[in-house]
């Protein structure tokens, strides 16, 4: 599972501010806001999946849980078994029912697009390409919040 | 460039110096410059033509804010604020100087420090193991395999991992807020159980994260933790309350 980490890209800097994907909404999110000015367009940023983190509350999700569960074997150590390498591996080719192992596959593309990320050069064509997840353009409650100081 | 406008980073008191070698959002990276003739100065440069939210631009702007809260008190501005011109970041400053002045000093010696939980989801076996319907559920599709059993089954597991994350990250939550001097909820973040920034002494931040790191490994099978920071602090530029605004953002 592959995540950016600051060092890695930028800067001389020590990992300690975690991956950008990790701080990403502080950054879009808080901070401080004058009224006065305004604030570029958000519209079209997919926003935050952290890496794999697939809790959604699905049918395709439950039956992709239902599978990683039915394949723990609790006798031998199966505490290192993870469902992203059950899903990516050994499970998905053994599903018999093709419709799962579609999902899981499509599952892990759009995982590796959010978190594989590119570099920077790809990094416009990328925000276009998918734009499944808008965000909505105007932060109202946080510019009443500075409005005092305007 | 006047056209495109003036993009601001942050806010320092007066005095202040950038960090060498520092600079901007954009392609090629903008040069920086200070603005404003009172007791507080701008971190800014001439805004990119076309500015969006491209990884290089949020990048630029977290690493400018990291160095310059490595120098002292930042009031960190959101990621794509623009004024039409310099004029008017200076008008802003002036109008407004009290009042970052007293944000400044709260957040003096400060960092902010964020932490998640995330459902564990390399802990199934430990799921199975301790959460009773899961494991009732388990052994009836074992005995007879069926679509809606399974369905059933997963949405017991799916269940399971964001209880056991929500109730862990109660649990850090409640462990943590007294070595904060500030808790702040950051915004709702798809599949985290629980997203909350604290502020803490610069000094302190390494103990705090070693705190979380510890409460981390004594609940690995419940929640997977991340700790990032310490960062600018982003989430405490309101000098007003203690405590942002949680809900509706």
């Amino acid at each position: 599972m592959t995540t950016t980490m600051y060092a890695d890209e930028v800067a001389p800097c020590p990992p300690r501010a975690g991956t950008l994907y990790d701080v990403l909404e502080l950054i879009l999110d808080r901070g401080m806001v004058i009224d006065v000015f305004v604030r570029v367009s958000l519209v079209g940023i997919e926003i935050l999946k952290i890496d794999a983190r697939i809790v959604i509350a699905s049918v395709d999700t439950y039956l992709r849980f239902a599978e990683a569960c039915n394949r723990l074997d609790l006798e031998r150590d199966s505490g290192s078994t993870t469902i992203p390498e059950l899903l990516g591996g050994r499970a998905a080719k053994s599903v018999g029912k093709r419709k799962v192992r579609k999902a899981a596959e499509s599952v892990g593309d759009s995982v590796r697009k959010a978190v594989g990320g590119g570099d920077d050069e790809n990094d416009d064509e990328e925000q276009e390409e998918r734009p499944k997840k808008r965000r909505a353009p105007a932060r109202d409650g946080a510019s009443r919040r500075r409005h005092a100081e305007a | 460039m006047t056209e495109s406008g003036v993009y601001v980073y942050a806010i320092i008191p007066e005095g202040g110096a950038l960090p060498a070698g520092a600079v901007g959002v954009g392609s090629p990276p903008a040069a920086l410059r200070l603005v404003g003739d009172g007791q507080v100065t701008a971190v800014v440069s001439d805004a990119p033509l076309q500015l969006r939210a491209r990884r290089r631009d949020l990048m630029a702007h977290q690493e400018l804010l990291l160095s310059l809260s490595d120098r002292g008190p930042v009031l960190p501005m959101r990621f794509g604020v623009v004024a039409s011109d310099e004029a008017s970041v200076c008008a802003q400053l002036a109008g407004s100087q009290a009042e970052h002045l007293a944000t400044l000093r709260h957040l003096d010696r400060g960092v902010e420090i964020n932490v998640k939980a995330l459902p564990a989801q390399d802990a199934l076996a430990a799921v199975v193991a301790e959460e009773k319907d899961v494991r009732r559920l388990r052994e009836a599709v074992r005995r007879r395999p069926d679509y809606e059993a399974n369905v059933r089954l997963g949405e017991a597991v799916a269940t399971a991992l964001s209880r056991r994350a929500a109730e862990a990250g109660k649990k850090l939550l409640h462990k943590l807020t007294p070595l904060a001097r500030a808790v702040a909820a950051g915004p709702e973040v798809q599949g985290c159980a629980l997203n909350v920034s604290f502020l803490v002494d610069r000094s302190e931040s390494d103990a705090f994260r070693a705190t979380a790191r510890r409460f981390a490994d004594a609940h690995r099978e419940r929640a997977e933790l991340r700790v990032a920071g310490p960062l600018p602090c982003y989430s405490f530029v309101s000098s007003r309350g203690l405590r942002p605004t949680v809900a509706g953002v």
